[in-house]
């Protein structure tokens, strides 16, 4: 089953006096469950296509179907809306709220919406993800008490804690040290095979890239190479 | 609690720096708030009290002028009796004061201005500082001091109804005792020339008493009473004063004369022009006499006070429909309009003072909005990701209008505290007023604060107001902030 399709999507940028046109109509689609890496070396257009995926940017031409809905006609609150019921978010820079603590952070975009867990549910349901990240001992800390891979864990549990059809990850490996980055994706394909969450994340990596089930590559704002691996669980 | 609080709080204290700088401009401007209204409340509420209490009454009636008429007369205080009226229909007024329902009484008044010296001694005082000014309050005692029972005898007695001489305040009694360089005595005989519109008057009246009000103040230090017909020969209300005395054509010849023509050319003034000169004077004693009787039915002023002083706006408007339908040309007015240039020498520091918080307002407004400009492009960061988390821009109005109403509780609470303790500091300091200004303004000598509650609600509503005022525009700025922001590195 389709959950997201590009049509023919492009995305100029206004530099100074000229234009840059960072993606220059890219179709593919994913299914749900796929663990999807979107790769490419910088200027390939990869982060900008993340950001179309996100709905955080709009494309200047071309159609962004989530769940089968166009994204270019929604209203930024329709587009907000979008974002908290279907999407999560993993940043390269964790992109944690760095007055709340561990648990807090997490707990976060439950409080966005009305109509996620309350009370005791939403605690199990906070707590059940804080050990499936590995961050029991840490659950009152604040971000800059953790180190750069328990902020990562922090963020997949954030993300997921909305119970999102889709996460999507920019380079969630690029600040971390091969062996944390390794362990994050280890963590993020565990996810993706118990709660059947599609994982789209962007790295220019290689061996990360390998991991991933289904790979889009991508060379100056083209798709050079849409293809599926054998599923690696 | 709720998320945005707890962000809130721990945003203030993450940000210490910019949290202190909005902080400190808050709770100063509490603590500027709360002690200047403190201030003029504590000078506004003592005048008031003082006037109402020693002066003015609740209810202040004059003949309508087309000039401000105040206890001290029309226009100004320094000798506004030249243009003052006589209060028409004078007993049908008293009958209709006295008559109105929740009235304690009613007391007329005539007021003068005049100089005192003690008769047989000379001026041994000549510092130019020093006055022997005295302002006059022509009385009828009989119902005066039912009225304003505050001025208590230190020597003698006060007026009795019927007699005639002067009860003056201590500090003109001190004053006065230094200008003639011996201590007034009971009975002792005070010269007073009287300022009026038809001249100078001199009377020569017994000293009969020395009072000391409650709550002293600059007025007080020169008031005296008087019987009230000394006080009107001393402003010119006599019977005689307005009698036309007849010129003859010679006598008009001789004032339209130059004085080279009287002195030049050997001319001479004739014996019979200087008889025919003093023929009026035949008539000079019965008109001198006249001059010098007092028009007995002629004040200016009738003052009142009500059970209920909350009532004296609607006893007031009361009254001026009445003078309206009676076709008397008077008017009933509050303390405020009696009290003249004292109340209005408060509203004047409470104008400036005023002004002076507005600038102040503006300057902090526009701190605040810088700091808090910074701090928003310091979280662009941050509020990306809550905008791409799902945060819709409601929530991100909310969150900076919480965080800036929790800083402004803060700190304004801890400016409240602070307001209170510099208001006692400055209680106990018992700072004396050096100056009549400054003795209007601490509506007595020391300077006695109370804070209003009602005042200290008032500044913390302003104080949150400049913090919502000023955080609009950061927050215009925050609102304009997209979740792509998220997306880009740091």
């Amino acid at each position: 089953m389709v959950i997201v399709e590009l049509q023919d999507v492009r995305k100029v940028y206004p530099l100074g006096k000229v234009e840059v046109e960072a993606v220059k109509g890219v179709s593919f689609s994913i299914e749900k469950g796929d663990f999807i890496s979107i790769a490419g070396p910088s200027g390939s257009g990869k982060s900008t296509i993340l950001n179309m995926l996100g709905c955080v940017d709009r494309p200047t031409s071309g159609t962004v179907l989530i769940e089968g809905r166009p994204t270019k006609d929604l209203s930024d609150k329709d587009l907000t809306t979008l974002r908290h019921e279907t999407l999560g978010f993993i940043f390269q820079s964790f992109n944690l709220i760095p007055v709340l603590n561990v648990y807090e952070n997490i707990e976060f975009p439950l409080l966005l919406g009305k109509n996620g867990p309350k009370g005791k549910e939403k605690s199990e349901w906070i707590d059940y993800l804080i050990n499936e990240v590995g961050l029991e001992q840490w659950k009152t800390h604040k971000p800059n008490e953790l180190s750069g891979g328990q902020r990562q864990r922090v963020a997949i549990a954030r993300a997921l804690v909305t119970k999102p059809q889709i996460v999507l990850a920019d380079e969630p490996t690029a600040n971390l040290d091969s062996a944390t980055g390794t362990q994050i994706l280890d963590l993020m394909k565990r996810i993706n095979r118990e709660m059947d969450t599609t994982f789209i994340f962007s790295t220019h990596d290689a061996k990360i890239v390998n991991l991933a089930d289904h790979v889009v590559r991508l060379k100056d704002g083209l798709v050079e190479e849409n293809v599926r691996q054998e599923r690696k669980d | 609690m709720p998320v945005l609080i707890r962000i809130a709080f721990r945003n203030l204290l993450e940000h210490k720096a910019k949290s202190l700088i909005i902080g400190i401009l808050l709770g100063l401007g509490v603590i500027i708030l709360v002690v200047g209204n403190s201030f003029m409340d504590t000078a506004a509420q003592g005048v008031k009290d003082t006037f109402i209490a020693n002066y003015t009454g609740d209810i202040f009636v004059a003949a309508k002028s087309k000039e401000a008429v105040s206890l001290f007369g029309a226009s100004s205080m320094m000798g506004g009796g030249d243009q003052t009226k006589n209060l028409p229909y004078y007993d049908k007024v008293m009958a209709k004061l006295r008559s109105t329902p929740g009235m304690i009484e009613a007391t007329s008044q005539v007021t003068g201005y005049g100089m005192a010296a003690l008769k047989g001694y000379e001026d041994v005082d000549k510092d130019e500082n020093s006055t022997n000014f005295l302002l006059l309050f022509g009385i009828d005692p009989s119902t005066y001091y039912k009225l304003f029972t505050t001025a208590k005898p230190v020597m003698g007695s006060l007026l009795q109804p019927g007699q005639s001489g002067l009860v003056v305040s201590k500090a003109t009694y001190d004053r006065l005792s230094k200008k003639s360089g011996v201590q007034l005595k009971i009975g002792d005989t005070i010269v007073v020339t009287g300022m009026g519109h038809a001249g100078f008057k001199i009377r020569s009246v017994p000293l009969v008493g020395v009072v000391s009000f409650k709550s002293d103040s600059e007025a007080t230090d020169f008031i005296s009473y008087a019987d009230v017909d000394t006080v009107r020969i001393l402003s010119g209300l006599t019977l005689g004063n307005d009698d036309d005395t007849p010129v003859t054509d010679e006598q008009k010849s001789l004032l339209a004369a130059n004085e080279d023509d009287l002195f030049s050319g050997g001319e001479t003034v004739t014996t019979a022009a200087k008889t025919t000169m003093n023929k009026p004077a035949a008539k000079a004693p019965a008109a001198a006499h006249k001059v010098a009787q007092a028009d007995t039915g002629a004040w200016y002023f009738a003052m009142a006070r009500l059970k209920n002083p909350r009532q004296a706006p609607m006893v007031i408007a009361g009254l001026n429909v009445w003078f309206a339908k009676e076709g008397i040309d008077a008017v009933a007015s509050d303390w405020k309009t009696a009290a003249g240039p004292f109340a209005s020498s408060i509203d004047v520091v409470r104008i400036v003072f005023n002004i002076a918080i507005i600038i102040v307002a503006v300057v902090a407004i526009i701190i605040m909005m810088n700091t808090l400009v910074i701090s928003v492009i310091e979280r662009t960061g941050e509020i990306g990701t809550m905008r791409a988390l799902g945060a819709q821009k409601g929530y991100v109005r909310r969150m900076f209008l919480v965080e800036t109403l929790a800083i402004a509780v803060v700190f304004g609470l801890i400016g409240t505290v602070l307001a209170f303790g510099a208001v006692g500091i400055l209680n106990a300091l018992h700072l004396t007023a050096s100056n009549p200004f400054l003795k209007i303004l601490f509506a007595g000598s020391v300077l006695h604060m109370s804070i209003n509650p009602v005042s200290v609600i008032w500044s913390l509503v302003l104080v949150g107001f400049v913090a919502v005022v000023a955080h609009l525009y950061p927050v215009s700025l925050a609102l304009k902030i997209e979740p792509v922001r998220a997306m880009q590195a740091e």
